[in-house]
């Protein structure tokens, strides 16, 4: 499928660079109606880099079915995307993705989409509009594609739900194995028959159970991702609305769940199973899946330790003044941004959030006792900066880290 | 009756407002009862072993479990908090040696910072034998910032001893500071800005004394390769 609300959320937790590489190996098993359930051995490596405005990722698998290696689903990824303004991003995304089910389905599809996501700091929404053109496969249009999404956080869970429609041409034949329920003609038996020829139209005469047919389809869809500790679960599950013609009955729910559990920080179980609706834009049926494995993960860059951008010039003014014994007031402005977190010595170096107080202020007030601190400041998720106004050093660990002496 | 309820509804949720608006102000989370609980097994014990050692020197050591708690809040790995632990530790030490038993945890710790910075052992000796009971903790802070902008050390030391020798006060430094900072981000060299900022300053005290003696040589480290 050309969209999920991953990116949305991706965006909504990620902000600074990382190199992620991964590497998967387990026993794969699949099946599909009318076929023996195909097992294989698959070994699935992948990278992604990412930071504020760039995003790329690939993908692929070798699966090792009887004694040949085969080369299995695999894609790329490169996304871009504009600054966070007053909670607005937009983004552009491009795929190549291909797709193995057995020898005999297989499908390459590239896609472009654009998408304008609205974001806070515990969820947003999106919407977004697409592209695919689908290769060796009988739509004979590019699929246009429309989606929305909203997703949100609840403590460790992440919660997504996503509409995408799906719009093209494809060439539809009357077969004589059609069911009882799929038994509606798609294509009229003579040109002058056709109720509406804007969407059923022959193809050829020598063709006469073959025909264009327009097709819309919709995807209602919803995930959770829970994240905690060593375990993360996701779990998916979806509706599909559609004539009989492009929706067939096997593809009207789906579910599906997996799992992963980290047995070190770089190596994890991972097992799932459910089941995936057909994409009929790209002539792949329905299929169970389960899945039974390892995977390897490496952070070459590690995850929030690269400073990718400073955002001090955002900070117009940063400021600290005395509110009772103890007690400071942390008066910063900083416009267009979603998040400003302070965290030093005196909070046990955890992020505490400043609070809006208008447009462009911010506040806080902090227990801070006379003597010297250190104080970090961290815009929209960012890099940890020293504030602006306040003299810093070199913290040991890639940054700056300013320092206050409150007087008593 | 109903005009009394249709006021005091609406003053009650204003004031519960402005109650949860106030509660919000500081949302300090309460301290750790164990914050060192969130290093891996081995960290924790070589940061735990440092601690040790700063107690039985008598060192400060809530700046070592600062820099900890600093280092996992930025992800750094175990093997890198240890480094900086260490050299936390051995900037203290040093400070204290140079500093004496008199320096305040503040004093020690921004000393610390100035070690760390390059500025040496001879150098902080001669400002607190220089001292006559005035603190060091803001001129030391000014100083480190001074070279992490890139003042050349030596400039950005011998200034500062001469503002002190001159009995500038912290508002002195610190304006000092604020007037370099300016002056870089419009695009005066750091070591110029500060020369010409320093002049600025009214002498207050004795005029100066002989700067102290070039810092050839490196601060004494430990000799133990543990520490």
């Amino acid at each position: 499928m050309l969209t999920t609300g991953e990116h949305a959320v991706a965006q909504g937790t990620q902000s600074s660079s990382e190199l992620e590489t991964r590497l998967e190996a387990g026993a794969v098993m699949s099946s599909k109606p009318g076929t023996l359930p195909l097992g294989a051995l698959a070994f699935t490596p992948g990278f992604r880099y990412a930071n504020q405005r760039l995003s790329a990722s690939a993908r692929g698998a070798a699966w090792l079915g009887g004694k040949n290696w085969q080369l299995g689903d695999g894609g790329a990824t490169l996304e871009a995307f504009t600054p966070l303004l007053y909670g607005v991003r937009a983004e552009l995304a491009a795929n190549a993705i291909r797709s193995f089910h057995d020898p005999t389905v297989q499908n390459d599809q590239l896609d472009a989409q654009g998408r304008l996501h609205l974001m806070r700091q515990r969820g947003g929404v999106w919407l977004g509009s697409g592209v695919a053109r689908p290769l060796r496969v009988a739509a004979v249009s590019n699929v246009n594609v429309s989606s929305g999404g909203i997703w949100t956080k609840f403590g460790p869970a992440t919660i997504r739900g996503s509409v995408t429609s799906f719009f093209f041409t494809k060439i539809a034949v009357d077969s004589a194995d059609n069911t009882a329920e799929n038994s509606t003609p798609v294509c009229p038996t003579h040109p002058a028959a056709a109720a509406e020829p804007t969407t059923a139209a022959f193809v050829g005469a020598a063709a006469p159970i073959g025909c264009r047919h327009q097709s819309r389809l919709t995807d209602l869809e919803g995930t959770v991702h829970w994240q905690h500790r060593l375990m993360e679960v996701t779990v998916r599950g979806g509706q599909r609305f559609g004539d009989r013609l492009d929706v067939t009955a096997d593809s009207r729910q789906w579910a599906s769940a997996t799992a992963a559990v980290w047995i070190t920080s770089q190596l994890a179980a991972v097992a799932g199973g459910g089941r995936e609706p057909a994409q009929p834009t790209r002539g792949l049926p329905a299929r169970s899946f389960g899945t039974l494995g390892v995977m390897l993960a490496y952070w070459p860059i590690p995850r929030g330790t690269v400073p990718v951008e400073t955002p001090a010039a955002l900070v117009h003014a940063f400021e600290m003044r005395a509110a009772g014994a103890e007690l400071q007031r942390i008066t910063a402005r900083i416009g267009g941004v979603e998040t400003v977190e302070i965290m030093g010595d005196f909070t046990d170096w955890t992020p505490i959030p400043l609070i809006r107080r208008g447009r462009d202020l911010w506040e806080l007030l902090v227990p801070m006792a006379a003597g010297m601190h250190q104080i970090n400041l961290r815009i929209d998720g960012g890099q940890w900066i020293a504030p602006p106004g306040v003299p810093a050093i070199k913290d040991g660990f890639n940054g700056e880290v300013g320092v206050l002496v409150i007087r008593q | 009756m109903s005009a009394l309820r249709r006021t005091i509804g609406p003053l009650t949720l204003l004031l519960a407002s402005a109650a949860s608006a106030a509660a919000q102000d500081s949302v300090l989370p309460a301290r750790e009862l164990d914050p060192l609980a969130r290093l891996n097994v081995a960290t924790r014990y070589s940061v735990e072993v440092m601690l040790d050692s700063a107690k039985m020197l008598g060192l400060p050591t809530r700046v070592l479990e600062s820099t900890a708690l600093e280092g996992i809040a930025k992800r750094a790995d175990g093997r890198r908090i240890v480094t900086q632990v260490r050299l936390v530790f051995r900037s203290l030490r040093d400070a204290r040696a140079a500093l004496g038993l008199s320096a305040s945890t503040d004093e020690l710790t921004a000393a610390a910072g100035a070690l760390r910075v390059g500025i040496t052992n001879a150098e902080l000796s001669y400002l607190a034998r220089t001292r006559h009971e005035k603190q060091l903790t803001v001129p030391l802070v000014v100083l480190a910032d001074l070279v992490t902008r890139g003042v050349p050390r030596d400039t950005a030391s011998q200034t500062i001893f001469q503002l002190w020798q001159r009995g500038a006060a912290d508002d002195d430094f610190l304006g000092l500071w604020r007037g370099v900072e300016r002056d870089i981000v419009s695009g005066t060299a750091p070591g110029v800005a500060l020369l010409n900022r320093a002049r600025e300053i009214p002498t207050r005290g004795s005029p100066p004394a002989a700067p102290p003696a070039a810092p050839g040589a490196r601060p004494e480290r430990s000799e133990n390769p543990n520490l």
